[in-house]
């Protein structure tokens, strides 16, 4: 098994996931991914890929705020988490895309865990 | 005389490249696919799954991490001379504490996608196999799908066929738009360094050599800055030559180039004129580089924020 493989199968250990994806943040091109299988993921990887520079963007040059970090969407059945990682130089880096099942997880609890267990998948 | 014009139909991967992949595919291919023409370059396959891409259209591995500081030079050399003795270079850089090996092997994936990507919208006089064995320095573990890395490169040349910026972005010479950005500007998003090095004379190839990134990403953002205005295209570099249509399927119209690149080097380009200066050793820059880059010094002295 691969590296990737391996560390993408800890974050699905994380109770509710269903899917964890790596995506590169500069092209939208899904590196790597694990779980459950998204319909259309190459696109929806380019669209999270967008979303985070737009994100990152709207902080302006000098991010006053810090980086980007994560980006959470709620919806009625899911939580839908998009970490940043190995963010070395601005516009690269890697995004760690995690599709929880709120009914199978309280999600600030999946997101702790999921937080704790992200900076791993690289190592 | 010039080549065929980059991207003038639909943006679909070249269909020499995607019929050779796939047959080498079907067959499970081990050995590696010759592709001949502008830039050209080596496919190394596996069961009939890509371990590895060569080609002196986009940056390998090596340049991506010394270019980008993410793993220095002597580390990296030291690595090098260690695996030389026989043990894997992924190993010996992942044991050195160089990189990790999740790390390694999404960069290795990126690198992959991205010649891949330069190949498919290149110019392919033609793809000879070479069944045998495949000996790569560092080759992708597990191997990627054919069919996943043309759907990726055809999604890539579709995003940049549908951006407004770059026409004919594989041999446009980039330089800031005179009066837009004043000295003290910083943009960010990476925008400073890229503006820094686009002089006019660099294509996007030569820009993400430059800074060791890849070729799709330097180009997607160079397009965007050519919307927003910052950058103008000053020319194009000059395509390669047509091959005899009596010869095109017959005879190879010149050696691999892929075979040029080697530590990393951007080979020079096929027209000669160049967006990139002479041949450097693992991404780095000559002494007249460093002259010739004088008022990229200058730029990147500028006060910036610690993220940029």
């Amino acid at each position: 098994m691969s590296s990737l493989d391996e560390s993408l199968r800890r974050i699905l250990a994380v109770d509710g996931v269903r899917s964890a994806t790596l995506i590169d943040l500069a092209t939208g091109m899904v590196v790597r991914s694990a779980g459950e299988e998204l319909p259309a993921l190459p696109s929806a990887a380019a669209s999270l890929a967008l979303e985070a520079q737009a994100a990152d963007r709207v902080q302006g040059p000098l991010r006053p705020g810090g980086d980007l970090d994560e980006i959470s969407l709620v919806t009625s059945e899911r939580l839908l988490l998009t970490k940043v990682l190995d963010a070395r130089r601005p516009g690269e880096g890697l995004l760690l895309f995690v599709d929880v099942d709120r009914a199978r997880a309280n999600p600030a609890l999946a997101t702790l865990r999921i937080g704790q267990a992200a900076p791993s998948v690289l190592a | 005389m010039t080549g065929p014009e980059p991207v003038s139909g639909p943006p679909v991967p070249d269909p020499v490249l995607r019929e050779s992949l796939t047959s080498g595919a079907a067959v499970g291919l081990t050995g590696v696919l010759q592709v001949i023409g502008d830039p050209g370059g080596v496919i190394y396959l596996s069961g009939g799954e890509v371990i590895g891409v060569k080609t002196p259209g986009a940056p390998s591995l090596e340049v991506l991490v010394l270019k980008s500081g993410r793993v220095p030079d002597d580390g990296w050399d030291a690595a090098f001379s260690a695996a030389a003795a026989g043990t894997a270079m992924s190993a010996e850089l992942v044991t050195r504490g160089l990189i990790g090996a999740g790390e390694l092997e999404a960069l290795l994936r990126m690198a992959v996608a991205d010649a891949l990507f330069v190949l498919a919208c290149g110019y392919v006089d033609q793809c000879r196999p070479e069944p045998g064995p495949v000996s790569v320095l560092l080759p992708l573990d597990p191997p990627a799908p054919v069919g996943e890395l043309l759907a990726e490169a055809e999604r890539r040349m579709y995003v940049l066929a549908a951006s407004p910026g770059l026409a004919g972005y594989q041999r446009a010479r980039v330089s800031p738009a005179p009066g837009v950005v004043p000295a003290e500007t910083v943009l960010g998003g990476g925008r400073d360094e890229l503006l820094a090095l686009a002089n006019g004379r660099r294509t996007p190839r030569d820009l993400a050599f430059a800074l060791g990134r890849g070729v799709y990403a330097t180009t997607l953002e160079l397009s965007r800055m050519h919307t927003d205005g910052l950058l103008v295209t000053t020319s194009h570099r000059a395509g390669p030559p047509l091959p005899a249509p009596a010869r095109a399927s017959a005879t190879p119209a010149a050696p691999a180039p892929a075979a040029s690149q080697k530590d990393g080097d951007p080979a020079p380009d096929s027209a000669g004129t160049g967006g990139l200066p002479a041949r450097r050793r693992r991404g780095r820059h000559s002494e007249s580089d460093a002259g010739a880059d004088m008022s990229m010094l200058l730029r990147l002295l500028r006060p910036r924020s610690s993220g940029d």
